[in-house]
């Protein structure tokens, strides 16, 4: 596995390249932006003499590419994102940390919900290619696709929390509770269609290989034909990459499932940062995404080495 | 208190959920009339008798609370982090829920017959939540801290600096603010650049609030998450974006709260069902809710309260760019609109109208409706008989918010201009993060937006938002007239005298219209039937010390 390992270091050495030059793009494209943060945390106060005070204090008057020089060195020396200039009292990490966690913890149910649910719809819709039941499933999830979660969320709040209570209408309260039912439902639809179109292409494809006529021709049940055969040699390899994407998401958070049910998430304050233009919450969020995202194609490559021997890391094919 | 970005339009959930910001959905803010307070004419003030230190409360209130930025009360100047420092912290001198002056860590103060010099008797009973008592040189540490470069506040100049001196401190000039003299532990004097009838109430907002220089030179950053204030309630828990637990301080100057604890939810969906689910105690109410407990028959009817909120919403134009540099037009603009109708159909009474600038409670308001009547023909004639004729170009106005459509309030405008002119008005919405910014920068040619009062007194609107020559004269109104009876009211002792000036001006400025006030903003809150003496002041100041829970 000597090439594996030297494979995965190559992979890690370009992830500083890589932060470095995400960096800088986010860097220049926010502060080039209109609007400042000390303009928009003003609020009704609109005094420009004061906003120079301040912006002189926290270095905004210096060229960008000054700027970008002290952010760096806080960065790499001292591990200081600089300061988020809505939040004062507080560092970045232990800002945007608990907001992680909790879009984390949000949305893991319906990571794994879309695939357990997505890919055998698939499988099953391939099998039964030609019958009612392949247009019907797909059409049924096709429709849970269409339908944003600014529709679903409130339909969903209306019946289950504000006319039956059951659920509570929003909130998070940790992992084991109802407040978990209503956005794993809004987060998973939408992507089970998804992952079901591509299970059943896959499956489709591979259901016509000679492999899978040779081992019918064995005498193996059905079944154990598409679980076997069929779904190891397509389905989870494809699986796999998307499975990697997803991950990104996680950390990402739901935008309009987070405002919708009032849940601190990162997907909300992301959104939320940008429009205060606080600048370093913006620049941290970014970057954290952009090492999930190197981290996760890496997870990938080697998963992918391990479920198709086929694949041989680092070398051409 | 201010940078309410909203008003005129709070983009929530994508900028796709328009909040029509006419009604206050959270639960914040201070109480009731309230005229000037003490004048500075007269000499000292009663001592109100504080601290019969009676028996501590019980009991908890469980409330959503808005998410605060910054606990620190030189730098905060948002209403959402108000709502915790002002029960966290303190000052010299405090408005009460009827948004009178009152003495709070000063016992009495003293003003020199030229209205220039304020002497502060601070309460000996005065303490810090750790017990140590307060004394004049920890104002002074606060005072000046609040104004110093590094301290990085944009409201600090504006609430202190007309003390002498001040703002030698704050542009980096002096490290002492000239004006201010401690005399012994107990007193400190105050020496203004000019007497200002208004002073004590800047006194009142958090830039003026003091803070521990021990526990802030020991923990430079970090010192709010346990602030050692002398409000009546400590900071017991601050999970960001998740809770705030307050915790009664029974040793504030002026007694021990009737409340032992109180809970703020910082997250959470529907605030009306966690409330019928009896989660939490009370709850601001939305628009989308207010006709059904408004109506007698709902069973939540008999919990719903209403009060008057110290701000305004209004249409602003820009008096410098055409075509609303000419009056006429303005005012042809102003007589197109029929708010009644907006009140009724799009805001279905959940706002009343403003018959003038000064809201209800601000002294110098009146009943009398001062604005320009709705009277389309007469509007149409002044267009007219303006200098553009009917051709007036192309028109805009500009909204704060992201959403696909810009809201019924903003869309029924247009209509009536279109109908009642025949103009027809395009609307531009601006994010937050430029709205602001590109009104200051004179972009629009009118805007759509609110004022929140920071303290009850006629100057911090009329005054700051028309003075041609304020910082913060959004419309870029200049009418020497109005300059010099602005500045001839700043320093008039007699109250009777400068209201006078005062609600002239505001006459003036509604027949010029330099705006199109539209509505008084009220404040719709449920209230469980165990908690007693809940109000909602018209301003964010310090309100539960006198709640009880009885559950």
């Amino acid at each position: 596995m000597d090439g594996l390992a030297a494979y995965v270091v190559r992979r890690l050495l370009f992830l500083p390249v890589t932060l470095l030059i995400v960096s800088f793009a986010t860097f220049c494209i926010t502060r080039w932006g209109p609007g400042d943060p000390i303009s928009v945390y003003s609020g009704q106060y609109r005094d420009p003499e004061a906003f120079e005070r301040v912006r002189h204090q926290y270095g905004l008057d210096r060229s960008i590419p000054e700027q970008y020089g002290i952010w760096l060195k806080d960065v790499v020396l001292h591990g200081d994102f600089g300061p988020s200039f809505r939040f004062r009292d507080r560092d970045i990490p232990e800002i945007i940390g608990p907001k992680i966690w909790v879009s984390f913890r949000l949305s893991i149910y319906a990571f794994f919900l879309t695939f357990l649910i997505g890919i055998p719809i698939g499988v099953i819709a391939a099998v039964k290619q030609g019958s009612w039941l392949d247009p019907f499933l797909i059409s049924v999830f096709l429709f849970f696709q269409s339908v944003p979660a600014l529709v679903t969320v409130p339909i969903m709040v209306l019946i289950f929390a504000a006319k039956l209570h059951w659920l509570p209408p929003g909130g998070f309260d940790g992992m084991f509770s109802t407040s978990m039912v209503i956005p794993t439902l809004a987060l998973s639809l939408p992507g089970i269609a998804g992952i079901a179109r591509l299970a059943r292409a896959t499956t489709l494809g591979t259901l016509g290989a000679d492999f899978v006529r040779t081992a019918r021709a064995k005498g193996i049940a059905e079944f154990d034909v598409i679980t076997r055969h069929v779904v190891r040699n397509s389905v989870v390899p494809v699986m796999t990459t998307v499975v990697g994407l997803s991950l990104v998401g996680l950390i990402e958070g739901a935008l309009f499932t987070e405002t919708l049910l009032g849940i601190n998430g990162i997907g909300r304050f992301a959104f939320e940062s940008v429009n205060t233009r606080d600048y370093n919450v913006v620049l941290a969020i970014v970057l954290l995404g952009a090492t999930a995202f190197v981290f996760a194609n890496l997870l990938v490559d080697l998963a992918l080495v391990v479920v198709d021997p086929r694949i041989r890391a680092g070398r051409p094919q | 208190m201010s940078s309410k970005l909203t008003i005129a339009a709070g983009a929530v959930a994508a900028g796709l959920i328009i909040v029509l910001a006419v009604v206050l959905i959270l639960v914040v803010g201070g109480g009731g009339g309230g005229d000037k307070g003490s004048a500075t004419g007269d000499t000292r003030t009663p001592t109100t008798s504080p601290a019969d230190n009676g028996p501590a409360g019980s009991g908890e209130l469980r409330l959503r609370g808005p998410d605060p930025l910054v606990l620190d009360p030189a730098v905060a100047q948002d209403a959402d982090s108000a709502t915790y420092i002002v029960e966290i912290f303190s000052g010299l001198v405090r408005l009460d829920r009827d948004l009178k002056v009152q003495p709070d860590l000063a016992a009495s103060w003293d003003v020199s017959p030229d209205g220039k010099t304020y002497t502060f008797h601070l309460n000996p009973k005065a303490t810090f939540h750790d017990g140590r008592p307060v004394t004049a040189e920890d104002i002074k540490y606060s005072f000046q801290r609040a104004l110093a470069p590094e301290t990085a506040s944009v409201v600090a100049e504006n609430f202190l600096g007309d003390i002498a001196g001040a703002k030698d401190v704050s542009r980096g000039r002096a490290t002492e603010i000239s004006g201010l003299k401690v005399i012994d532990d107990q007193t400190i004097s105050l020496t203004l650049d000019q007497p200002k009838a208004y002073f004590l109430y800047k006194l009142t907002y958090p830039t003026a609030f003091v803070v521990d220089q021990r526990q802030i030179q020991a923990n430079p950053k970090r010192w709010t998450q346990k602030p050692n204030g002398t409000g009546p309630f400590k900071l017991k828990e601050w999970r960001l974006g998740e809770r705030i637990v307050l915790e009664a301080y029974n040793n504030n100057v002026l007694g021990a709260p009737k409340l032992q604890k109180i809970t703020f939810e910082l997250q959470g969906g529907s605030a009306l069902v966690d409330y019928q689910d009896g989660n939490i105690d009370a709850t601001g109410v939305g628009l989308d809710d207010l006709q059904r407990v408004q109506d007698p028959s709902d069973k939540l009817h008999a919990e719903y309260q209403q009060a008057p909120r110290m701000s305004i919403d209004y249409i602003g134009f820009n008096t410098t760019t055409k075509p609303f540099d000419d009056p006429k037009v303005r005012q042809a603009f102003a007589m197109a609109v029929d708010r009644q109708k907006i009140a009724e159909v799009v805001l279905q009474g959940a706002a009343p109208i403003a018959n003038g600038i000064l809201m209800p409670g601000v002294p110098g308001h009146t009943d009398d409706d001062k604005t320009l009547p709705y009277d389309p023909a007469r509007a149409k004639q002044l267009l007219s008989e303006s200098k553009y004729g009917s051709d007036i170009g192309q028109v805009t106005l500009a909204l704060s918010g992201a959403g696909a459509t810009a809201g019924p309030y903003d869309e029924a405008l247009v209509q009536m201009w279109r109908d009642n002119l025949g103009v027809d008005v395009q609307i531009q919405q601006a994010e937050s993060g430029t709205f602001f910014q590109d009104i200051d920068q004179g972009r629009y040619q009118m805007f759509h937006i609110g004022w929140i009062m920071d303290y009850p007194d006629p100057e911090d609107v009329l005054d700051v938002l028309f003075y041609s020559k304020s910082r913060q004269n959004s419309t870029r109104y200049t009418n020497p007239e109005i300059d010099a009876k602005l500045e001839r009211a700043r320093v008039e002792q007699d109250t009777e005298k400068r209201l006078t000036i005062y609600r002239d001006v505001e006459k003036q400025l509604l027949n010029d219209a330099a705006w199109i006030p539209m509505f008084f903003d009220t404040a719709h809150v449920l209230v469980k039937p165990y908690v007693k003496n809940f109000v909602v002041p018209p301003l964010v100041v310090e309100r539960y010390r006198d709640v009880e829970v009885t559950r």
